[in-house]
């Protein structure tokens, strides 16, 4: 599924992306295309892709290819989606440890089109971190990392 | 008189002056003829004043005045003012303006026959208009002989170019008008999309490293 959709594998690429995207929400999963997990996710991003076009564009990213983002955005499971709206970066708050991106694949395309539609709606307010309205059961649960901080 | 008197004595007593003050308001018999004589004084030679300014003006005059027919007394008896109209000497009278008469209704018809030129300046004296030549177009005519006008013949040379905006500024106008109508506090407003960044620029990752502004974590 991941041919579908458009991607991204240098830095260059990337901060092309950022900076173009114009009012709407910039989607960038983080991930290997083989991956288990990023190939659902992947699916369920192909198929919402259309239906979110006038709210979000849809961007995948090889961790591989692009270290110096995998550093900076702290990428330690994949697949990791990280969310922009006009170059800025947009926290929601899944209930999960790490608001800055999120972790996992979803259940549901459902969950995936609630959540950016509630993206949308708080950049347009202004608001820098929104609260996710996924069911926190369908929240992918880990363990976040403490490396010395 | 005795009237007046006894109004004045009411008026006194109606309004309690004082005998002090009474006698400041009286103005005594004497006093008011000095007045009323000083007053006919001034008020002719004022009068004198006004007909010779007025005399000076009007002389350079070709024509006379709007009026015709009206002769205006000579002014020396009659104290009332005359409403407006003022022969140039008080000594023409009724000769003058009757003489007048006859060649004004001459001059009528005269000055919308002759050509432009020195003969204007009956509007500003001592200024002529600026006499630019006679418009010779025989060939193209002109607007009375109801020629195509000037803008109208030109049609092959100037259709090469648009006028206006061209089609891809069209349509990013329209986008300019979308952009309008979006909150103006949403995020990123103000993000400058087409800024030239280096190769170390990293987007504003709302002070997760401790980087940054205190507001970019809001």
């Amino acid at each position: 599924m991941s041919f579908l959709l458009p991607k991204l594998s240098s830095k260059r690429e990337v901060d092309q992306a950022i900076k173009s995207v114009a009012e709407k929400v910039l989607v960038l999963r983080f991930g290997r295309d083989n991956d288990a997990v990023c190939l659902q996710l992947d699916d369920i991003l192909a198929k919402t892709a259309h239906d979110l076009s006038k709210m979000a564009v849809i961007y995948l990213v090889d961790v591989d290819k692009v270290s110096v983002y995998t550093q900076y955005f702290d990428i330690s499971y994949i697949p990791s989606t990280v969310f922009f709206f006009n170059g800025q970066h947009m926290k929601v708050d899944y209930g999960s440890p790490d608001h800055t991106k999120f972790v996992g694949s979803f259940k549901t395309k459902q969950d995936f089109i609630d959540l950016i539609e509630v993206i949308y709606r708080g950049a347009m307010r202004g608001k820098l971190i929104v609260r996710s309205p996924i069911d926190p059961n369908n929240i992918p649960k880990y363990d976040l990392l403490y490396q010395g901080i | 008189r005795p009237e007046h008197r006894r109004e004045t004595q009411r008026f006194w007593r109606e309004n309690r002056v004082e005998a002090a003050e009474r006698e400041l308001c009286l103005v005594p018999a004497e006093e008011y003829e000095r007045f009323s004589r000083a007053l006919e004084q001034a008020v002719a030679a004022h009068r004198q004043r006004e007909e010779e300014r007025i005399g000076q003006v009007s002389a350079p005059r070709a024509a006379p005045g709007p009026a015709p027919g009206t002769a205006s007394p000579p002014p020396s008896a009659d104290r009332s003012p005359d409403p407006g109209r003022r022969a140039p000497a008080a000594g023409d009278g009724a000769g003058g303006a009757a003489g007048r008469e006859p060649s004004w209704d001459a001059e009528q018809p005269g000055p919308s026959g002759m050509q432009a030129g020195p003969d204007l300046n009956w509007m500003e004296p001592g200024q002529a208009l600026t006499f630019i030549g006679h418009q010779e177009a025989e060939g193209k005519g002109n607007v009375h002989t109801g020629a195509k006008p000037p803008w109208l013949t030109e049609e092959e040379a100037g259709s090469k170019q648009e006028i206006g905006p061209s089609y891809e500024e069209f349509l990013r106008q329209k986008e300019k008008q979308k952009l309008r109508k979006l909150p103006p506090e949403r995020v990123g407003a103000n993000f400058d999309h087409t800024s030239q960044t280096g190769e170390s620029w990293l987007p504003s990752f709302g002070r997760v490293w401790n980087h940054g502004r205190r507001w970019q974590s809001r």
